[in-house]
């Protein structure tokens, strides 16, 4: 039927998908001072390319390959003067500039110097924001059109599937890419869906012009996450083949899947502090579901739950504690206002729609104020998509639900709100040490807009990606699009 | 009196440019206190402005659109400074016939039936008074909708209701104002299936109004359909009530043309991504066209060349244009944001308020009681501190069939209740 405007997307279309969220402590951990230490990092833990099956070895329990493509090209640098410059770092120039150069931004601030040989672009009466960042897309994995071939998103053939990756579901040639792109976004999750209750791992992407493989778009560096999902979907899904069928067969489930996770990291250290000696025979078989799983009691990828109703969320609270592992964003968490105050002591952020509601139960009770008053709790409140039209407006979504916040008395400033789409996506992403704000040193994602991000009728005009210019909106040579459009009656008309 | 009052009331209603007849479900309900909305910025929803104006309603009617100051003892609202709209019109929704979208009971916006001719299906007798949807779109603006039924090649009639929580008895101000239905590959498994039954349901629909009895007497062929819903079509054959088709592709909606053609229909497309292709034809056909700006998306191999600005490039092109956030319920408020980018995308201000309100009203053939502020309109009506279409607006006021609807919903109920403990902490 139609594409509706919210609801397009996985929880309307497939019933499924969505995401949930887990790790926290690995934050830390993740910090990526600079990607150099980030590969480092995760020297334990890459591996294959997305298309090279993993070898029977040794190699110790891994999540993720890292990529092997910068995503940053090398860009002339830029002065973007006289724009109203909002950081999303607590600072508003009413009049300044941005200095972009080798990637990253070198410098924010009123009348800078321009260095020489930099062009410079009058900005006056723009908007600049850093780039926009999603935590919940499925952009690449249900892609436009959405044929059965094109149905990559979710593994939906066990309960549990953690060993599935969605950066070997993802399409490059996605038109929606150009979409998200063309609305400011930089950075996407993508996430596998969740018709299980742990429907696999995730990737996060850039929006980079021209990939030919989902390593061209890869965020380097990014940490992986882990895609869970309570409540409704499994067990609607797997409720008819084999189960679970209820919320009790859901905990279950995730019990089952942590203890045996825990149990394999137990064997494969055993392994480890034996393998030396005589008797030490082989190592124990690998699991890849279970290494991912063991990647999330170790904290180096990221957990991502998709989860609705407050109690759901506090009941995966519990487990996580039981567990010891850590969640870093609870998506859809369309009741989370209900539990601002146990999200913020927590420090687990939410993940949330402005508006969608109804389609099912347990996103019944929403309302439009969810963000406004999980951000007055001091927890990290944050505006996802889960819509490849949603993800064209992020920045119209958060302007709703802050005017939410107001009608409820709960003023919220425009920095927070643009750190809802920003800074707050970039940490539940693991990434806020690298981008999310205009700050020095940060990669070079930036937005300009036509005038006040926060209204309707503002547009996108320049998207910069690593201080690559990659979109601009006067300029029909910079409207990049995938192969699929080519040859097709509307080629160079998608807006 | 009172007797005074229903009589300008009458007068002024017989003397409201009408296309429509039949009275609708309020009507009759001796008109109550006058309200005189005062000192505003009035947009008629057909593209006229009136500053500093006044718009008086009487009972369920608008009664007066002029400048001045208000009739003695009239209720005052002060709108100064304020903009004053027609209430928005949700069209092609399922609002009052839906909760829970996944929930089935708690869902009539179609029958077990497998039959895609489904015409007789009325969505009037289904429309729930109670659904907490209803003031959750009020209060953000929306006072009435083309409740319509889904699914099938003919999904059935569309109500027209307003929305009063509460009003069992007369929330529908009109039911059966239309058959609603969709083209396309998927309603019979190929698109010239899909077209050779449409045309044969019509077709038979003609000969059974016309030889009814032979029918009761089996003295007829086989029809192509059920005799309710043959009946059903006897307003659509008769150009009393429009067909709304959904449809997208080129082709289809030249399919939609030719049928309006063949069979003399009055029709209305919603949906319409490739409509901007055809723009001239549509115009000349005088098919309005009801989209969805947000729905760009390349979706299927019907719908490339989804673009934002459709609404703009049929409008250039001369065809009524319709803006309505398609296929929800639960957040037809959003027609709003779609109209806001509509505008962002080329459409002036002033034609996408009349494409929210008006050009609906016109699609549905409901606009000579609604769409518009004018003498003998039923008295919905918006009072916006700013913008309408700008994402931090929500009205200040909003009259439904004259009555001021308090601002309050299940959501911001619950929102308090939230509040309230967290303060408490």
């Amino acid at each position: 039927m139609y594409g509706v405007f919210g609801q397009t997307a996985c929880e309307g279309r497939l019933w499924s998908r969505s995401v949930a969220a887990v790790p926290r402590s690995s934050a830390i951990a993740l910090r990526l001072a600079a990607f150099a230490s980030v590969a480092l990092m995760f020297a334990c833990g890459p591996k294959p390319s997305a298309s090279t099956p993993p070898a029977a070895t040794d190699a110790p329990p891994s999540s993720e390959a890292a990529p092997q493509t910068p995503t940053t090209t090398a860009a002339p640098p830029v002065l973007l003067r006289g724009a109203r410059v909002m950081t999303a770092a607590g600072v508003i120039y009413e009049r300044g500039d941005v200095l972009l150069r080798d990637g990253k931004v070198e410098a924010v601030g009123a009348q800078l110097q321009a260095p020489q040989g930099v062009a410079v672009i009058d900005a006056a009466g723009k908007t600049i924001t850093p780039g926009i960042i999603d935590t919940h897309s499925h952009i690449g994995v249900y892609a436009s059109p959405a044929l059965s071939a094109h149905s990559d998103g979710n593994e939906m053939s066990a309960a549990t599937t953690p060993q599935v990756r969605a950066a070997d579901g993802y399409w490059p040639q996605d038109p929606q890419i150009d979409l998200a792109r063309a609305a400011g976004v930089t950075t996407m999750q993508i996430l596998p869906g969740s018709a299980n209750l742990i429907g696999g791992q995730s990737v996060v992407v850039r929006t980079t012009v021209g990939a030919r493989t989902v390593d061209d778009a890869r965020f380097v560096g990014a940490p992986t996450g882990l895609k869970m999902a309570c409540g409704e979907n499994p067990k609607r899904v797997h409720g008819e083949k084999g189960g679970p069928m209820t919320r009790m067969g859901n905990m279950a489930g995730f019990r089952t899947a942590f203890q045996k996770a825990t149990e394999y990291k137990r064997k494969r250290a055993a392994w480890e502090r034996k393998k030396g000696e005589e008797d030490a025979g082989g190592p124990p078989d690998r699991d890849l579901g279970l290494e991912a799983l063991v990647g999330v009691l170790d904290g180096t990828i990221l957990v991502h739950n998709h989860c609705y109703r407050a109690d759901d969320m506090l009941g995966m609270l519990a487990l996580a504690d039981e567990f010891g592992f850590e969640i870093r964003s609870f998506h859809h968490a369309v009741e989370a206002y209900k539990i601002a105050d146990r999200l913020a002591e927590a420090g687990v952020s939410a993940s949330m729609w402005a508006d969608w509601w109804g389609f099912k139960a347990e996103a019944y009770d929403s309302i439009r104020a969810n963000a406004a008053i999980v951000s007055s709790q001091g927890a990290r409140a944050i505006i996802h998509s889960d819509s490849a039209q949603g993800i064209q407006r992020l920045n119209q979504e958060a302007a709703k639900a802050k005017a939410a916040g107001e009608r409820a008395g709960l003023p919220i400033s425009e920095d927070e709100a643009l750190r809802w789409i920003t800074a707050n996506a970039a940490w539940a992403l693991g990434i806020e040490d690298v981008t999310g704000t205009l700050e020095a040193g940060k990669m070079a994602d930036v937005v300009v807009w036509s005038g006040d991000p926060l209204s309707v009728y503002s547009h996108a005009e320049r998207v910069y990606l690593g201080g690559a210019l990659v979109y601009d909106r006067n300029d029909p040579k910079q409207q990049p699009h995938t192969d699929f459009l080519v040859g097709q009656p509307a080629q160079g008309d998608l807006r | 009196m009172k007797t005074l009052s229903l009589l300008t009331f009458a007068l002024a209603w017989l003397l409201a440019p009408s296309v429509s007849a039949s009275p609708l479900s309020f009507d009759g309900v001796p008109a109550g206190t006058r309200v005189a909305i005062v000192g505003g910025t009035v947009h008629d929803g057909t593209g006229k402005v009136f500053e500093n104006a006044v718009v008086e309603l009487e009972g369920s009617r608008i009664v007066r659109v002029g400048t001045g100051e208000a009739t003695a003892g009239a209720t005052v609202i002060d709108a100064k400074g304020k903009i004053v709209t027609p209430g928005l019109i949700a069209a092609s929704t399922t609002l009052g016939l839906v909760e829970i979208g996944m929930e089935s009971s708690t869902r009539d916006t179609s029958g077990s039936d497998d039959d895609p001719i489904r015409s007789a299906y009325d969505a009037s007798v289904a429309v729930h008074a109670q659904s907490t949807l209803l003031a959750v779109q009020a209060i953000d603006g929306v006072t009435s909708a083309a409740t319509t039924p889904q699914g099938g090649l003919l999904s059935g009639q569309v109500a027209w209701i307003d929305l009063l929580p509460g009003h069992h008895h007369d929330i529908v101000a009109k039911p059966r104002i239309a058959v609603a239905g969709g083209l396309g590959q998927r309603i019979a498994g190929s698109r010239a299936a899909t077209l050779a039954h449409l045309a044969e349901v019509l077709d038979d629909a003609r000969i059974y109004s016309t030889t009814k009895a032979a029918f009761e007497r089996r003295a007829s062929r086989d029809l192509a359909a059920h005799r309710l819903d043959l009946e059903a079509l006897g307003p659509v054959l008769g150009r009393e009530v429009p067909l709304v088709l959904e449809a997208h592709r080129v082709s289809d909606l030249l399919a939609v043309i030719e049928l309006a053609k063949t069979h003399k229909l009055r029709v209305t497309v919603t949906g319409a991504t490739q409509a901007w292709q055809i723009a001239d034809e549509l115009a000349a056909a005088k098919v309005p066209v009801i989209v969805a700006p947000t729905a760009n998306l390349p979706g299927g191999f019907d719908r490339i060349g989804a673009r934002m600005d459709t609404a703009s490039l049929l409008h250039a092109a001369g065809v009524t244009v319709g803006i309505a956030a398609l296929g929800e319920a639960h957040n037809a408020r959003n027609v709003t944001q779609q109209a806001g980018i509509a505008v962002a995308h080329g459409l002036p201000h002033e034609v996408a308020l009349t494409a929210v309100t008006h050009a609906v009203a016109l699609a549905y053939g409901m606009d000579a009681d609604y769409g518009s502020l004018a003498p003998g309109k039923v008295a919905n009506v918006v009072v916006w501190p700013a913008d309408p279409f700008e994402l931090s607006t929500v009205p200040d006021a909003v009259l439904i069939r004259g009555e001021s609807i308090p601002l309050r919903s299940r959501q911001t109920d619950l929102r308090d209740r939230y509040l309230r403990r967290f303060e408490a902490q």
